[in-house]
């Protein structure tokens, strides 16, 4: 068999086993790539790292997604959710689908766990789940009261008993909404919340849905977007290098590769925290691959269409 | 030991369904099959704990807020979707779903449309945007099929099919990396969690 027509007719399967071994052994033997800083990643970073400290702010995390998105949204949740325990963000939580309230219970665990003074319904509180029939009455009643349109946090407590709602009204005290999601860009709330009350909203999304959202982030509907396991990644980094050593934001620093690598140590952080860096250098790797497939096939199909034409012609 | 348990049990389906890309097989069939009764099964008693108790027995019943039978009286007339007697009766719960869309045509219109618009009528004044208003004007344009794609014309109609192109090609490569990143994302699970490789 001649080397155009192995190539066209491999067996699918020596390709899965490759891309399965392209992905496992920089999991095992991450070699530590480089994370670049993009604008929307820094931009959310810097919107939501402006309210620290302050008890009259807050941010909403619309954990709008099932399981089948966590490896993408999931990591850009738990590092949302230290920044704010970190710098002391005050943070709710919200879901409409039945399986994103046992993800969020989830992520508040693994990230409280590091942070023990952090207290529920004080720096934090979770909404719960609400019926998506609720979305919009939800949606619309917090630009009046948030309080009156959640009515309960997951335990069934009353929001407006609660500690953390005492300078926390409405949406004028609302930093940014983030939807991270699977299935929408924030839509939604752009419409409705923004489009009424002018309240800043940002988006988690997998990367299928990355490039649609850059339309909104040229008009600025949208504060920030952090897209698939790169946003995640950049997002993790961020935190390490400024929220964890309690320092301002600064671009310039930011887009330092070099001083960025001196403020950590990437192996003295725990798998949680850096599980999008870490699956960013497989991504690396099977991305390569990927090129070197979509170039080795197109040289086989050229050599035999070449081939072909040849006979065709004696 | 719970916890162990799960991990066990989500590992072994993970592999059942990655038997798949060997062949189809009877492991993967049951595993497709339970993830699709569990997602219902969790659904159903979470909707009906945290959504009918709270908001139509407990008010109804409990607090005797009875006009909270308007509502449900109206939500009870989509059933009527399956008698062919009485489906007209539907179209009732529709026309109030169909209100709400309403209500969210002018908002919708800003969002998606006007403020859209806005951003394409700025001056020409860096090279960012400048490409934004010739790709938008060369695909308007393209799909403009009142005139003959010919000459000049033609020529700047085709300036769109690249543009569009280079478009197609950076959500195709966004979702190559999507679809990794959920193999990763189970890579991760099975090396760490359920294996102990990393930590």
């Amino acid at each position: 068999m001649k080397f155009s027509e192995f190539i066209q007719k491999v067996d699918r399967r020596y390709i899965y086993i490759v891309v399965a071994l392209a992905v496992i052994i920089p999991l095992i033997y991450p070699p530590g790539f480089n994370t670049y800083m993009t604008t929307p990643v820094e931009d959310l970073y810097r919107h939501i790292d402006k309210i620290a400290g302050r008890d009259d702010k807050a941010i909403l995390i619309d954990f709008s997604h099932d399981t089948s998105t966590m490896p993408e949204l999931y990591p850009m949740e738990i590092a949302f959710l230290k920044h704010c325990f970190q710098r002391k963000i005050k943070v709710f939580t919200i879901a409409y689908y039945p399986p994103a309230a046992a993800i969020i219970e989830m992520a508040l665990a693994e990230v409280k766990e590091d942070y023990p003074d952090i207290k529920p319904n004080i720096d934090y509180c979770n909404f719960g789940f609400k019926s998506p029939a609720l979305y919009l009455p939800i949606v619309l009643g917090m630009g009046d009261d948030i309080a009156k349109a959640v009515e309960t946090n997951s335990e069934g407590c009353m929001l407006e008993n609660l500690p953390i709602m005492k300078k926390i009204k409405n949406y004028d005290n609302i930093q940014v909404i983030i939807e991270t999601s699977g299935a929408s860009f924030g839509l939604s709330y752009m419409t409705y919340a923004r489009g009424k009350f002018g309240v800043d909203i940002a988006v988690g999304i997998t990367a299928v849905m990355a490039a649609d959202v850059y339309p909104y982030l040229q008009t600025g509907q949208l504060v920030g977007s952090l897209g698939g396991l790169k946003g995640a990644a950049e997002y993790e980094e961020l935190v390490d290098v400024f929220a964890k050593n309690d320092l301002d934001y600064s671009k310039k620093k930011s887009r330092d590769v070099k001083w960025r690598a001196d403020q950590y140590s990437l192996s003295k952080i725990d798998y949680k925290y850096k599980k999008a860096r870490i699956g960013m250098d497989a991504q690396a790797f099977v991305h390569i691959l990927i090129i070197l497939f979509i170039l080795i096939g197109n040289i086989g199909y050229f050599i035999e269409k070449k081939q072909s034409k040849e006979k065709y012609i004696k | 030991m719970t916890e162990t348990i799960g991990i066990w049990v989500a590992a072994l389906l993970t592999l059942f369904m990655f038997s798949f890309l060997y062949k189809d097989n009877p492991f993967y069939k049951f595993a497709e099959h339970l993830f699709v009764g569990v997602s219902l099964g969790y659904s159903l008693p979470y909707t009906w704990f945290n959504v009918f108790i709270p908001y139509v027995y407990n008010p109804l019943f409990l607090k005797k807020e009875y006009l909270l039978f308007i509502p449900c009286v109206i939500g009870i007339l989509y059933w009527f979707r399956f008698s062919s007697k009485y489906s007209w009766l539907s179209r009732y719960p529709i026309a109030f779903g169909l209100g709400m869309v309403g209500m969210g045509v002018p908002l919708s219109m800003h969002a998606s449309v006007l403020v859209q618009m806005r951003s394409m009528m700025l001056p020409l004044d860096s090279i960012n945007i400048t490409l934004i208003f010739i790709g938008t004007v060369s695909i308007l344009l393209y799909f403009f099929f009142s005139k003959a794609h010919k000459g000049i014309y033609g020529r700047f109609t085709s300036i769109g099919i690249w543009f569009m192109m280079i478009g197609f090609g950076a959500s195709f490569g966004y979702t190559v990396m999507a679809r990794i990143s959920l193999l990763i994302g189970r890579m991760q699970f099975i090396i760490s969690d359920w294996l102990h490789i990393i930590k």
